[in-house]
């Protein structure tokens, strides 16, 4: 070995390989022509000419220029070390529950990359969990809850007196005051909503350990303390009980909207669904109503009636009912509600402990006698469990109103608010304005500076639900759990954790409801190791620890009392009469704030961005106001007063409304005083001004018999003369008889089993013999599918063909399948004005039709020419009934939008997905026009830019951490449109071929059937022979919308059975 | 030399000789422009310069801009389209179709229309670019190699038909009418004094001789492309009906709509050609030559196309009603009685009723009235394609999804500015070009001039 060091490269430089040496030589090879090409003596001489000279500068220039046009680099830093349970690009499902005072649900939560992106049911347990379909119910407002984590309003820290504080700050001067008002002996009161949380309440009660002069008071803002009262007094427990729909043949609601907001809607919506089924024993719905609810639009039966009637109608009811039980009758309806009501008591009577009465009212007395009728039926222990009550609704009307008595005599030495928003959402929020002024100390715990926080001392904001741990108890022995599923973005606590600092314990809240459990359960005997179980119960987000034990029903209610209440809560009613409501969107208004729900049209009167006046058509035309509302065409302003108290909003025909009364939101007009109540509650309005959307319609709500009343039977209208523009995303009323749109029948016609009778095939007369009678006459048809220009392709029985079959008789038309898709989907929420253009942008609307009395046939009956039958059938009936149809992109297999794009921007996948490269759409629109069905949407605007920051969340860097990663934002001036959740589709085919299996048949859900958990939306592959989808898609139900244009879509709607006994009037 | 019946009347009035023809047309060109073309084309240009606003402002904004929406995702952007392409439509016909009919009378015309036939296609071209939500990806339509694979367009579409029929049309007109202008030039080369205009007018005539040789080429060469650009006069329309022909939306799935639209185009083509000349006429003291027998013969023109077009539409009701289909009833009823009532009934009384008084001899040589009628016919032609488009989108197939249509003030805006920059550049081509074919009109002087006629009459008597 040579003594010389020696550096070598690698091991062949070392050995002298003689490839290395090769290849090293071929680094910097001699044998190229180099030297001669620049040695050449032509070459040498040539000079840069004048041209070449400038033909280098623009070559360089232009390089240059190409150069500096590389798009920027954003560096991202990739964990040093992987999170055990995050792999980016692949969601993490965490159960959980969402309760608002309002709505309750058990949820699954989406994460992705550690942000909550997406809300649906839990497919596995809860009260809102469908067995029958395996998914759970819940609302608009439930799963758009998501993108309220997100809204840069919510406040970053404590605040003392509108400036940021620090929580040391906050809890030493709220901890020192709270010693003073107990010293001093002066009450310290927890205003809170319904309190279902076990936790929470020994959280109140520790403050109360601490602090003697605590007391609870909760407040129901949409009051149900008449009906809890009326069950006091009847069965001697203030319980709101639990119903069970799936054991009621026969439903008579009396005003209750038992599938929007009256009791646990979610549990409601699936319950009935299950019923709706026309191959089961299907329910008989009877609605009586002033207004069109939701739930009266799916009734069977549904008859108008005024809000003053409505009492009436359940005396008759009960007096129907107690004849036919040989009980005592209380008297004092009118003959002509005694008619109107006596086919329900029938149909009830007939139903016998298989059926239930639910009333609306918030009145003691009518619920006593609902009650009575209850009972006499026997429908207590099997529709309706007072053992396995709910813990909803505790609120307490009266208690609230004596707390803003004390307040403004000054006898209350704190207050504590959570969960509620008084100065926004009482009627007297004057007084309790003036009384928040005369409390010593005054702390709200809302995430905003909203109404009530905003004239507060002291705003310790509470995390976002999806930030918090909590535990629920909904129903008897029925326990969940809310986990987070993300950090605090902002210096936010708890407010139960505030509470229980305030008490001196230095417990979390997470460890305190462990503890809370943990005694809970070792106080029943629970046996097994309680960490397992704890963990167990965190995973599902469900603890059903134990079943209600069922007990005897006694019915101790005063009928007569009852009846004398009732009937005076129908006296006294003038020329109009005003019911307040809650919308599907925005409830009780605290997601007023949320631009989805603000975006996502009404189910009835399908108005975004505003509440109005819901008027029946025939007192529109009466008082010669707007019958027809469009993009120029306003609606027409009135005043509406109840004694003192006013408010001027647009009115809109309400069809179905009863003649002389009217109906008004309330949840809207969020932050009249400039108050920063979240993103999207104030909007800048077509005369530039920054204004809440909507009016505040609480203030017309009054105390009548001890509880809040939502009804105002003496109000006057006066028309303004002045107009209001309004955003409508349905314009028109009905489907113009249309049958192969909207396909409908009776249940008998149903059940007699004649499919042609209500959904017959679409068949055109051929110049051939097919039916080989010899003859070629009328009777030779063949099916419109024969009829084709083009290739087909080749679907049936090739790999997968994704489809969607939806029911029209599951779907009730709540909307939450709407808001499911822009939140997977990444939906740009375009503002009112856009709206009012008719630009809206959703891949999926539930479109809504109301039926006429003119039909096809009626009007050759009446003889009426074309002309006037066209225009009658525009106007719908006085009590119409209704349809609710999802419409989303029905990937047709021959679609119309695939051949006429230039650049062949929208294909046809080989699973039957009609699909859009956004990347090739040069925009234009040929296929929107093309689509029959109209669900493509155009991005008229680049929607990300300030112009629509103002609703839409994709604008501020916050809001867009609620985007689907997995979902392109679209840029402006290409279609977008239903993709049928591919990206989910996708992940469900890695899934399986990762596991090796085929996909399993329910594995994939697209966001609209998973949040459907009434079963009406079904996905699946169609070539699954024994995919659920399949065997929809080939029922006698199922047909294709518009199947005559022979486009031949891979979704499938299944006919509308109502169970009426009427003829159905379908036949073309 | 070809002898004419005496009866037929002459198609250059008075005495004229070939040096009065080169005086009268290239004249103006030598000369200082009238005042009046400087009042017109300020006036043009400023509406153009706001159209031209307008555009840039809808292409920063968006197409939102415009009044669309879900459910009319065409409007005035398509109707402006296809109302250019139709106007286009009557330069050709007359250049060459009548070009083989030896129709002579088309001399005196084919000149200036041909030049519309120019500008009204650049302005139709407008339309397709500017309506697409992504312009600066336009070039997407074309079928070029790329780098994105094996990226091609779609032959299936209508659209694409239209960019190949509206490129080839174009192209062929404007070879056709430039080999046309090649004599011209060459005599204003050869009149005009200032060697500045000289040297222009010689670079485009591009060095014309104007030997028998060139004049037989010459001849060869316009016949050929007529032969060409005849079939193009009825394909292109054609095409662009097929846009709605091939869809499925009742009141576009129409299979009578490429004579529809080829007649409704010649129609309106011939007004607009109307309006142009009679102004022209005035203005330029063409009276000579554009006589009162030319605006006869194009109102026969507009009395058969009208008439066909007439027929097109009363057939589509009559379809409507015979094929059973309620959606395709229902959009010819809305039509007629719903919210566009008043835009179908515009266009009926426009394009049916009133050509009809072309009937009446009195009326069809009155200048004025046929100025007039020049201007309704073109009102009539706009809206028939507003209510093919917007009428059919508007109610479809799903009732929630009806909507309205309402255009905005660019929807306006770009419309006016289209016919602003049309009149600037056929201002400009009035100013600058030789507004009649004078070397072709020369060649009729002998036959159909009117004093060579008379003369001939009388050498005939004797």
């Amino acid at each position: 070995m040579s003594s010389t060091k020696r550096y070598w490269m690698d091991l062949g430089d070392l050995h002298q390989h003689p490839e290395a040496i090769k290849g090293r030589e071929n680094e910097f090879p001699q044998d190229l022509a180099i030297d001669q090409v620049l040695g050449d003596q032509n070459f040498q001489g040539a000079s840069t000419g004048r041209r070449d000279f400038l033909k280098f500068l623009g070559f360089s220039l232009g390089a240059a220029t190409l150069a500096a046009c590389e798009t920027p680099v954003i560096k991202s830093i990739p964990y040093v070390n992987k999170p055990e349970d995050i792999t980016p690009g692949v969601a993490n499902w965490y159960a959980s529950t969402f309760y608002d005072g309002e709505d309750f649900a058990s949820v699954l939560v989406k994460t992705r990359e550690g942000r909550p992106i997406h809300v649906k049911g839990n497919t596995r347990f809860g009260i809102n969990h469908n067995p029958k379909v395996g998914k759970g119910s819940i609302n608009a407002r439930i799963n758009s809850s998501v993108l309220s984590l997100y809204d840069n309003e919510r406040l970053k820290n404590p605040m003392h007196q509108g400036a940021d504080a620090t929580w040391a700050d906050a809890d030493k001067a709220i901890s020192d005051k709270l010693a003073a008002a107990a010293t001093a002996g002066k009450r310290i009161v927890v205003l809170t909503n319904t309190v279902i949380s076990p936790s929470t309440k020994a959280a109140v009660a520790a403050l109360k350990a601490k602090y003697a002069t605590v007391e609870h008071v909760q407040y129901d803002t949409v009051s149900y303390s008449g009906l809890t009262n009326a069950n006091a007094k009847s069965f001697g427990s203030r319980v709101m009980p639990s119903y069970d729909l799936t054991k009621a043949d026969v439903i008579v609601s009396v005003d209750a909207d038992f599938l929007s907001s009256w009791g646990s809607t979610t549990e409601h919506a699936w319950q009935y669904a299950n019923r709706r089924d026309p191959n089961g024993a299907m329910n008989k719905h009877f609605q009586f109503e002033a207004r069109m609810s939701l739930s009266g639009a799916n009734a069977d039966v549904r008859v108008p009636m005024k809000q003053s009637e409505l009492p009436l109608a359940v005396i008759s009811l009960h007096d129907h009912i107690a004849k036919k039980a040989g009980a005592a009758s209380v008297g004092g309806s009118k003959a002509e509600i005694d008619a109107a009501t006596a086919k329900a008591a029938e149909a009830l009577w007939a139903a016998k402990g298989r059926c239930v009465v639910m009333a609306g009212s918030n009145n003691e007395g009518v619920q006593v006698l609902v009650n009575s009728i209850n009972n006499m039926l026997g429908n207590y222990g099997s529709t309706i469990d007072l053992a396995g009550h709910t813990y909803f609704k505790q609120g307490d009307d009266a208690a609230v109103a004596q707390l803003v008595k004390d307040m403004n005599a000054g006898a209350i030495g704190a207050l504590l608010i959570a969960g509620v928003n008084p100065a926004y959402s009482l009627p007297n929020a004057a007084e309790f304005k003036a009384g928040l002024g005369k409390v010593g100390l005054t702390v709200s715990f809302s995430g905003y500076a909203d109404e009530t926080a905003s004239l507060c001392q002291w705003t310790c904001p509470d995390n976002h639900y999806l930030e918090s741990w909590n535990d629920f108890l909904p129903k008897v022995g029925h326990y969940t759990l809310a986990q987070p599923a993300i950090r605090n973005l902002f210096n936010t606590r708890q407010w139960q954790e505030s509470l229980l600092k305030w008490s001196g314990s230095t417990q979390s809240y997470h460890d305190f409801i462990r503890s809370t459990w943990e005694a809970n359960m070792a106080s029943r005997g629970v046996m097994g190791l309680f960490a397992d179980q704890w963990n167990q119960a965190v995973h599902d987000g469900v603890y059903q620890a134990y079943a209600a034990t069922p007990a005897p029903v006694t019915f101790a209610g005063d009928v007569n009392a009852a009846a004398a209440a009732a009937k005076q809560a129908a006296a006294g009613a003038g020329e109009w009469e005003l019911v307040l409501y809650t919308t599907e969107a925005i409830g009780d208004g605290q997601h007023a704030n949320n631009p989805w729900l603000q975006e996502m049209p009404d189910p009835l009167t399908k108005l975004t961005w505003d509440n109005y006046v819901c008027m029946a058509p025939a007192d529109v035309e009466r008082l010669k106001l707007n019958m027809y509302l469009g993009e120029k065409a306003p609606a027409s302003l009135v005043t509406v007063k109840a004694g003192e108290r006013e408010i001027t909003l647009p009115v809109v025909p309400a069809p179905g409304q009863k003649a002389g009364t009217i109906a008004i939101a309330v949840g809207y007009g969020r932050g009249e005083n400039g108050e920063k109540v979240g993103k999207a509650a104030c909007i800048t309005d077509h005369n530039g001004e920054f204004k809440p959307v909507g009016r505040n319609a609480y203030p017309l709500a009054a105390m009548v018999a001890g509880s809040m009343s939502f009804e105002v039977l003496n109000v006057t209208v006066t028309p303004t003369g002045a107009t209001y523009p309004v955003a409508i995303t349905q314009t028109h009323l009905t489907h113009m008889d249309r049958h192969s749109v909207v396909k409908e029948t009776a249940l008998g016609v149903y059940k007699a089993g004649d499919k042609s009778a209500y959904n017959h095939a679409h068949e055109l007369a051929v110049h051939e013999d097919v039916n080989g009678d010899g003859k070629i006459n009328a009777q030779d048809k063949k099916s419109v599918l024969e009829f084709d220009l083009w290739e087909e392709h080749p679907v049936e029985g090739v790999g997968h063909r994704w489809g969607l079959s939806i029911d029209l008789n599951s779907c009730n038309g709540c909307g939450a399948c709407v808001t499911a898709c822009n939140s997977e989907n990444n939906i740009p929420v375009v503002g009112k004005d856009e709206v009012r253009r008719s630009r809206e942008m959703h891949w999926l609307r539930l479109d809504r039709y109301f039926s006429s009395d003119t039909t096809k046939e009626s009007a050759k009956a009446d003889g009426l020419g074309k002309i006037d039958m066209y225009l009658k059938m525009e106007v719908p009936s006085e009590s119409p009934k209704v349809v609710f149809m999802p419409v989303m992109c029905q990937h047709c297999n021959h679609a119309p939008c695939e051949t006429v794009c230039p650049v062949a921007a929208t294909t046809h996948s080989n699973e039957g997905l009609n699909q859009m490269a956004y990347n090739r759409c040069i925009g234009t629109r040929y296929c929107a026009n093309n689509c029959p069905y109209k669900v493509r949407r155009f991005n008229w605007f680049n929607y990300v830019t300030e112009q629509f920051g103002e609703v839409n969340p994709a604008w501020d860097d916050l809001g867009r951490m609620v985007l689907n990663p997995d979902v392109t934002v679209r840029a402006r001036g290409v279609i977008e449109k239903c993709s049928m959740c591919v990206q989910s589709i996708q992940a469900g085919k890695l899934a399986a071929k990762k596991a090796g299996t085929p996909v399993k048949d329910g594995d994939i859900q697209t966001a609209c059937s998973a949040a459907c958990g009434n079963g009406a939306i079904i996905f699946g592959d169609l070539n699954d022979k024994n995919s659920q989808v399949r065997g929809l898609a080939t029922s006698d139900r199922s047909y294709h919308m518009l199947e005559e244009v022979g486009v031949q879509p891979n979704v499938n709607y299944l006919v509308k059975v109502r169970n009426v006994e009427e003829e159905a009037a379908h036949h073309a | 030399m070809h002898s004419e019946a005496a009866i037929r009347e002459p198609l250059i009035l008075g005495h004229k000789t070939y040096h009065d023809i080169t005086n009268d047309i290239v004249g103006p060109i030598e000369n200082k422009a009238p005042k009046g073309w400087y009042i017109l084309m300020g006036i043009a240009s400023l509406i153009a310069a706001y159209g031209t606003g307008c555009i840039l402002y809808l292409i920063s904004k968006g197409i939102g801009a415009w009044g669309l929406n879900k459910t009319v995702d065409w409007a005035w952007d398509i109707t402006n389209f296809v109302w250019w392409v139709g106007i286009g439509h009557a330069g050709t016909l007359i250049s060459a179709v009548l070009l083989l009919f030896r129709q002579k009378w088309r001399m005196a015309i084919n000149r200036s229309a041909e030049a519309m036939t120019i500008f009204a296609v650049i302005m139709a071209a407008t339309f397709p670019g500017i309506h697409m939500g992504r312009i600066w990806m336009s070039y997407w339509v074309l079928p070029l190699p790329n780098q994105f694979g094996s990226l091609w367009v779609n032959f299936n579409s209508p659209l694409l038909w239209d960019v190949f029929a509206i490129s080839t049309y174009f192209s062929v007109s404007l070879v056709f009418w430039y080999i046309g202008l090649i004599p011209d030039f060459a005599t204003i080369r050869d009149k005009v004094a200032k060697p500045g205009m000289k040297k222009v007018y010689g670079i485009l005539s591009f060095g014309w001789t104007g030997n028998a040789k060139a004049w037989t080429r010459f001849e060869e060469v316009s016949l050929v492309l007529a032969g060409i650009a005849t079939p193009l006069v009825f394909s292109v329309h054609s095409v662009v009906s097929f846009d709605f022909a091939t869809s499925v939306i009742p009141g576009w799935h129409t299979t009578i709509f490429p004579p529809y639209f080829v007649s409704g185009a010649v129609f309106s083509g011939f007004a607009m050609v109307q309006t142009l000349l009679l102004i022209l006429r005035k203005v330029m003291h063409l009276e000579a030559y554009i006589t009162r027998k030319h605006v006869e013969y194009m109102n026969i023109v507009i009395i058969v196309t009208g008439s066909i077009v007439g027929v097109a539409y009363i057939t589509e009701l009559f379809i409507s009603w015979y094929s059973g289909v309620e959606y395709e009833s229902y959009a010819f009823i809305n039509r007629a009685t719903g919210p566009y009532w008043w835009a179908y009934w515009s266009m009926m009384t426009c394009n049916v009723i009133s050509p009809q008084l072309f009937w009446f001899k009195k009326l069809r040589t009155n200048l004025a009235f046929t100025f007039f009628m020049s201007i309704i016919v073109n009102i009539g032609m706009w809206f028939e394609r507003f209510v093919i488009i917007v009428t059919s989108l508007h109610r479809d197939y799903l009732p929630s999804s009806w909507s309205m249509f309402h255009p905005t003030w660019v929807d306006v805006g770009v419309f006016l500015g289209t016919i602003g920059i049309f009149f600037t550049l056929y201002l400009l081509f009035a100013r600058y070009f030789p507004v009649l074919a004078l070397n072709e009109v020369k060649s009729i002087l002998k036959v159909s001039g009117e004093s060579y006629k008379k003369e001939a009459a009388h050498h005939h008597h004797h």
